[in-house]
């Protein structure tokens, strides 16, 4: 008899999404955590003003060194001294590029994962993505359409709750909305320029995963309103924004049906050829080294997608020698992030009489995508949206002339309005691209280390380039003056931190790994819903999508399971 | 009368917040007590010194304190032996040194000894030169950005004089600024 109905291996953003929505159907579930817990009350920071916050809340440069090189490389702005506990030690959890590559990867290991680090922007995929590889013939075919998950994102947001307006973009379908944080005027007047000159492009508020009118099932939970303190990095007392931990394990926890073990890292997942179903997942405790199985009759990988990748590469069995679930040679394969690197600024006259009051968190504006919205209609495959905002300069940390009572109150007086706009664009997928585990090197526990072998192609400097002369275009049609536009510069492969793609679902187990119910091909009980799932990136922030699916997983595996069929 | 932790408790509380606030606070930085002429743990007298003056002529006591009522050079003192590497710490030594040497050669005296007229008007075309021309002076635009930094970081630079608001509440885009 097994030990669960259900193990869920991680508990961010779609592990903590898969342990709700099974919870809720009457499953014992396990969550298994690699890193320690986080208790709000003592680890969240958000309460702490300027001066409880020693050395600007800078984290001392030669810790930095020793311990936080490849994070504070990507996340700069994100690693402060409130908030490294959040973040991995680069010292303790290394990894490699191949030879001529670079790779970031950005992530924290405790209750929650990345969900509490988020930049919590919020967007549907459409047809115009799911239906993207088919249309052009590229990589393999999404096994689903927007029909089909439309009704789960509907679920999912409900409870979630996203801020944003409805704009009836095909392309970029509506959420379930709480109100959205309105734009600046400097905004206003941008969106009214770009529309204008620009009739294919639209200027939106961001849609943000931030309370703004709570449901009563969101109050049920110690969720409240978003206070506008922009303080997001650090947690969030209020439980305004969504991380797993502020709602759905939490969720998951009042069913009853939930257990939670932190500090348990999988070594492998154990497969009983015999059934040709997975029957444990086998892990290493963290800070005692002792091992252990857990059993279930359902296993859920939801550890991200790197690391779900890396699970089913360690458990090698006589069946699948090259690893679990790895008939298709698609594990580790296809691997895809977003694209940055193409970012204009100016500035706006006009509104030096205006200021704002609160944080707004997570920027202002969204301009979906526009580019082969139609057909092909540029020289570069896919699209980009941009993100950005319009803000008054405000304080500028000692970086204005002059000195004494003039140099003190410039920096409180009316200012100048500063847009900004950054391109996130679509990386296609390519199996070349890849994770694979490092052939001798492991790690503290005995696990083997990542190996990244990522590079853009063609495509993504093309269209990057385009989005930088786009940006200026739009700048300069909304009256800013001095542009400026930083010569284009892709981001790090995994900088974006919307790792997709390492066990593709598709149609075929010879060239996919899941089928179009996030369920392996291969091994029927086995279901992965993190990221790594996606057959192609699309341009928009995932994590919504990865919550959607969770949940349609979750549900299908649960019939299936009353069903006696797994 | 309640005091700020306990008045933020009760507004998390009224809003259906359920996290304490065992964290808020617990890390207030003690900024050691400095005397403008004493060593610090990072600087030595003459650095003190320095710090502190040319930290009160940029940011001087107004309506609201000003840098030395804050400890600016008190709190550069600890960011400097608490978060500068090695390399940091030297080019801010070397930066101060520069600065020390231009000013006396402006005011013709050691610069603490100038009048408090001179020492603006030095200070003054110091700046100047490092803002529009002299790219030379960035040591010197950092410092300036450090005491900037410190300032607003202190309970008084932030609430008094920035207007810094814990707990906005509300997103009001669009707020007029009428003349004082």
């Amino acid at each position: 008899m097994a030990d669960f109905d259900a193990i869920v291996v991680g508990s961010g953003m779609s592990g903590g999404m898969s342990a709700k929505e099974l919870t809720e159907r009457g499953l014992k579930v396990l969550v298994l955590e690699r890193g320690p817990e986080i208790i709000p009350e003592r680890d969240y920071t958000d309460n702490l003003n300027p001066w409880e916050k020693p050395n600007l809340d800078s984290v001392p440069q030669d810790e930095i060194a020793e311990h936080y090189p490849r994070q504070y490389g990507g996340v700069a702005y994100a690693i402060k001294e409130s908030t490294k506990h959040f973040w991995v030690k680069d010292s303790e959890h290394p990894y490699e590029e191949a030879e001529g590559t670079t790779y970031d990867w950005l992530r924290g290991y405790h209750t929650a994962g990345r969900s509490i680090m988020w930049s919590r922007q919020t967007y549907r995929l459409s047809d115009l993505d799911f239906g993207a590889n088919e249309r052009e013939g590229h990589a393999i075919d999404w096994p689903i359409r927007y029909a089909d998950i439309e009704p789960w994102y509907n679920k999912v947001e409900t409870f979630v709750g996203i801020s944003g307006s409805a704009e009836g973009l095909p392309h970029l379908p509506d959420s379930v909305f709480q109100p959205a944080f309105e734009l600046t005027d400097a905004e206003k007047s941008l969106k009214a320029s770009v529309e204008n000159s620009f009739p294919e492009r639209n200027v939106i508020p961001a849609r943000i995963a931030h309370l703004t009118d709570a449901t009563e099932e969101q109050k049920s939970l110690g969720r409240s309103n978003c206070q506008v303190r922009n303080h997001c990095h650090q947690g969030c007392s209020f439980k305004a924004y969504f991380s797993s931990l502020n709602a759905t394990l939490p969720a998951a926890e009042r069913t009853g049906n939930l257990t939670m073990v932190h500090n348990a890292i999988v070594e492998s997942i154990e497969y009983d050829a015999a059934g040709n179903r997975v029957s444990g997942v086998r892990v290493i405790d963290a800070e005692t080294n002792e091992k252990r199985t857990y059993t279930a009759k359902v296993i859920f990988l939801n550890a991200s997608t790197i690391a779900s990748a890396m699970i089913l590469l360690q458990s090698k069995s006589e069946t699948f020698p090259n690893g679990l679930a790895n008939h298709s040679d698609q594990v580790g394969r296809n691997l895809m992030d977003h694209v940055s690197g193409a970012n204009a600024t100016g500035y706006l006259s006009g509104f030096d009489n205006k200021t704002t009051f609160g944080r707004r968190p997570s920027g202002g504006i969204y301009i979906p995508r526009y580019a082969n919205l139609d057909g092909q209609d540029k020289p570069y495959r896919r699209g980009f949206g941009f993100q950005g905002g319009a803000t008054s300069v405000g304080n500028a940390g000692g970086q204005l002339p002059g000195i004494g009572r003039a140099f003190k109150e410039a920096h409180k007086l009316p200012s100048a309005w500063r847009i900004g706009i950054g391109a996130f664009g679509e990386q296609l997928s390519n199996p070349e691209n890849r994770v694979t585990l490092h052939a001798s090197k492991r790690d503290k526990w005995g696990n083997p280390i990542a190996l990244f072998n990522v590079k853009y192609g063609d495509n993504e400097y093309k269209m990057l380039e385009e989005a930088s002369k786009d940006a200026v275009a739009m700048l300069e049609a909304a009256g800013c003056t001095n542009i400026t536009a930083t010569p284009v510069n892709l981001t790090k492969p995994g900088n974006r931190i919307h790792e997709m793609g390492s066990a593709r679902m598709g149609r075929d187990r010879d060239t996919s790994v899941l089928n179009g119910w996030c369920q392996a091909h291969d091994v029927p009980n086995l279901f992965i819903t993190d990221g790594s799932f996606m057959t192609s990136a699309a341009c928009q922030n995932p994590s919504l999508t990865y919550m959607a699916f969770s949940a349609r997983a979750a549900h299908y595996a649960a019939d299936l399971i009353e069903q006696g069929v797994i | 009368m309640k005091t700020r932790r306990e008045f933020i408790q009760g507004l998390i509380l009224s809003v259906g917040g359920a996290a304490t606030l065992s964290a808020c606070g617990d890390n207030a930085p003690a900024v050691m007590a400095t005397a403008p002429h004493n060593p610090g743990r990072f600087y030595t007298g003459d650095e003190m010194a320095l710090v502190n003056r040319v930290s009160d002529l940029i940011i001087p006591r107004t309506e609201t304190p000003g840098a030395l009522d804050v400890n600016v050079a008190g709190y550069l003192d600890g960011l400097m032996s608490d978060w500068a590497n090695a390399d940091t710490q030297n080019a801010h030594r070397a930066a101060l040194a520069r600065l020390r040497a231009d000013l006396d050669a402006a005011v013709g005296v050691p610069f603490e000894r100038a009048t408090q007229a001179a020492a603006e008007e030095a200070l003054t075309d110091l700046d100047a030169r490092a803002f529009e021309i002299d790219h030379s002076m960035e040591g010197y635009r950092r410092f300036k950005g450090f005491i900037t930094q410190a300032y607003f970081a202190t309970e008084d630079g932030a609430v008094q004089e920035l207007k810094w608001v814990a707990l906005p509440g509300r997103w009001d885009p669009s707020v007029d600024i009428t003349p004082a």
